[in-house]
């Protein structure tokens, strides 16, 4: 196996490294001298993982500003998606069965959408402008008096572009439509207050922000009809919103995770900013080259950037070894170009050739140095390798 | 099992593709096909490939096949650029099926290189 030491990783927007603090606390309820019992026995171990639980719940609800009582534990982002949208769907489904949401959703998204459409339900896709954000405008234009339940992202995964979620959840509101958000990027990286938000329903995940992989929250609001059915079955727990032993090691850890960036989430946006300016400005002259998706209305910590005449596949080996992700869609098994960056309108052989670096906490400016040479050298090979386009 | 998809072979042809290219006063082929670019050079020795060179705008499979074609084929016989078979390249560097119509783009550029050398051969004779 190769170390992780030999690699140079920028694709902070796909996983994040546990922080260590929060290793320390996530240890110290699996171990045999430690809080490990089953949450739902009523012993007193039982009790104390309980009281972590809650702690954390706590924890997270302070970076949202909510109650923890809104907060239901999951798998992840997706487990979380599928929830709010799949049970929202059907909650609401005598008031009516449209639903709309945007083409450059994620997939966690996107796939329980048609998942529904295949049950009978009718769903809107809505096109981004090219500067991959939602025109409101189009969004008020779609919604029905059958319209229920309205899910857009709030930082895109691939081009960073964040949406006023804001904006959107007033309009949703104002037509009492369910408004989620898959907040998978954001939760941790930028500040959400959903005391004041208009959302009704929101995903996330612990390890996009430095926590453990396999454990994410789904917001509800404490609202008239905002409610979701479940899509599991088995026990009581989370008032059977979605019951299963919880992972009370994985919640610490969740928790802990949502502490720190609480604390220290200016200070990560100015780092984020610094490195992804500082790479910008090292590749920007390269002929060709630009950015998808709007970068003065998107997270610093994504940078998506396309070249013209350049193979996404082999640009994508050249840059080894960094770590980075292609525009090819969601793995680098497929070589079909991007769907969101598609649905920006962006060609083919661009979206192909689509290379998303995003920063993170441990990001060095030497990293992204090194990042700069490499994306600049790998160009000039494949350029040099290159018949021209009249050959 | 390992999940890299690139042998060892193809990251070595395709790190230093010393066959790289254009040489300016040789007949040359190329064709554009499949989303491929590909244009091979060919000096000739007396009835042998003297240098054979490439360019190629595809995935690092077509550059590593092209790279493995141009240095196998230096010092053979022209004949070899006619029957060329792609058969092997599959083989040898592990390129998955789904792209064997690339592979394929680069058979056909070897042999049209190798009609144009036989064509300028009789034209000379």
């Amino acid at each position: 196996m190769t170390e992780q030491t030999d690699l140079i990783y920028l694709d902070y927007a796909a996983s994040t490294p546990v922080d260590a603090w929060v290793a320390e606390a996530m240890t110290a309820l699996m171990t045999a001298d430690g809080n490990y019992a089953n949450p739902s026995s009523t012993h007193s171990a039982g009790r104390r993982s309980v009281e972590h639980i809650a702690h954390a719940g706590s924890q997270l609800a302070g970076l949202l500003n909510t109650d923890p009582d809104h907060l239901i534990w999951t798998s992840g982002a997706t487990e979380s998606d599928n929830l709010a949208i799949l049970g929202a769907a059907h909650y609401r489904q005598k008031r009516g069965r449209h639903l709309i949401t945007m083409r450059t959703e994620h997939k966690a998204v996107t796939d329980p959408f048609s998942a529904l459409e295949r049950l009978g339900f009718e769903v809107t896709w809505l096109d981004p402008e090219t500067n991959g954000l939602l025109d409101t405008a189009k969004l008020e234009a779609a919604i029905r008096d059958d319209t229920q339940l309205v899910s857009i992202m709030h930082i895109n995964n691939e081009i960073g572009v964040i949406q006023d979620i804001a904006k959107i959840g007033a309009a949703c509101n104002e037509r009492d439509v369910l408004f989620h958000v898959d907040a998978a990027q954001s939760v941790g990286k930028l500040p959400i207050d959903l005391a004041a938000l208009p959302v009704d329903l929101m995903s996330m995940t612990a390890h996009k922000v430095y926590g453990p992989k396999g454990i994410g929250a789904l917001y509800i609001a404490d609202r008239p009809g905002v409610h979701v059915e479940p899509l599991l079955f088995g026990g009581g727990q989370q008032r059977k919103l979605r019951p299963g032993t919880l992972p009370a090691q994985q919640i610490v850890g969740f928790g802990a995770a949502a502490a720190i960036a609480q604390s220290r989430m200016m200070d990560d946006i100015r780092h984020l900013s610094a490195m992804r300016d500082r790479l910008w400005s090292g590749i920007r002259d390269i002929p060709g080259v630009m950015t998808n998706g709007a970068m003065e209305c998107a997270f610093p910590g994504i940078l998506n950037v396309s070249i013209d005449d350049i193979e996404g596949e082999s640009l994508l080996l050249a840059l080894e070894p960094l770590c980075v992700a292609t525009g090819s869609a969601c793995n680098s098994k497929s070589q079909e170009a991007s769907y969101v960056l598609r649905a920006l309108g962006i060609s083919d052989a661009l979206a192909q050739s689509a290379i998303r670096f995003s920063f993170g906490r441990p990001t060095s400016a030497a990293e992204v140095d090194f990042a700069i040479e490499r994306y600049r050298g790998a160009i000039e090979k494949l350029r040099g390798i290159a018949p021209g386009r009249a050959a | 099992m390992s999940n890299d998809p690139y042998s060892t072979r193809v990251r070595e042809l395709f790190d230093a593709p010393a066959h790289a290219g254009a040489l300016e006063t040789a007949l040359s082929a190329s064709i554009e096909d499949q989303g491929l670019r590909i244009r091979l050079f060919a000096e000739l020795g007396i009835g042998e490939i003297r240098v054979l060179r490439f360019q190629a705008w595809g995935c690092p499979h077509v550059i590593a096949a092209a790279e493995q074609v141009c240095a196998g084929l230096e010092g053979k016989p022209v004949s070899d650029l006619l029957e060329f078979s792609a058969a092997g390249l599959m083989q040898s560097l592990s390129v998955p099926t789904e792209k064997t119509g690339r592979i394929l783009v680069l058979e056909d550029v070897v042999r049209s290189l190798g009609s144009i050398v036989r064509d300028a051969s009789n034209a000379d004779d």
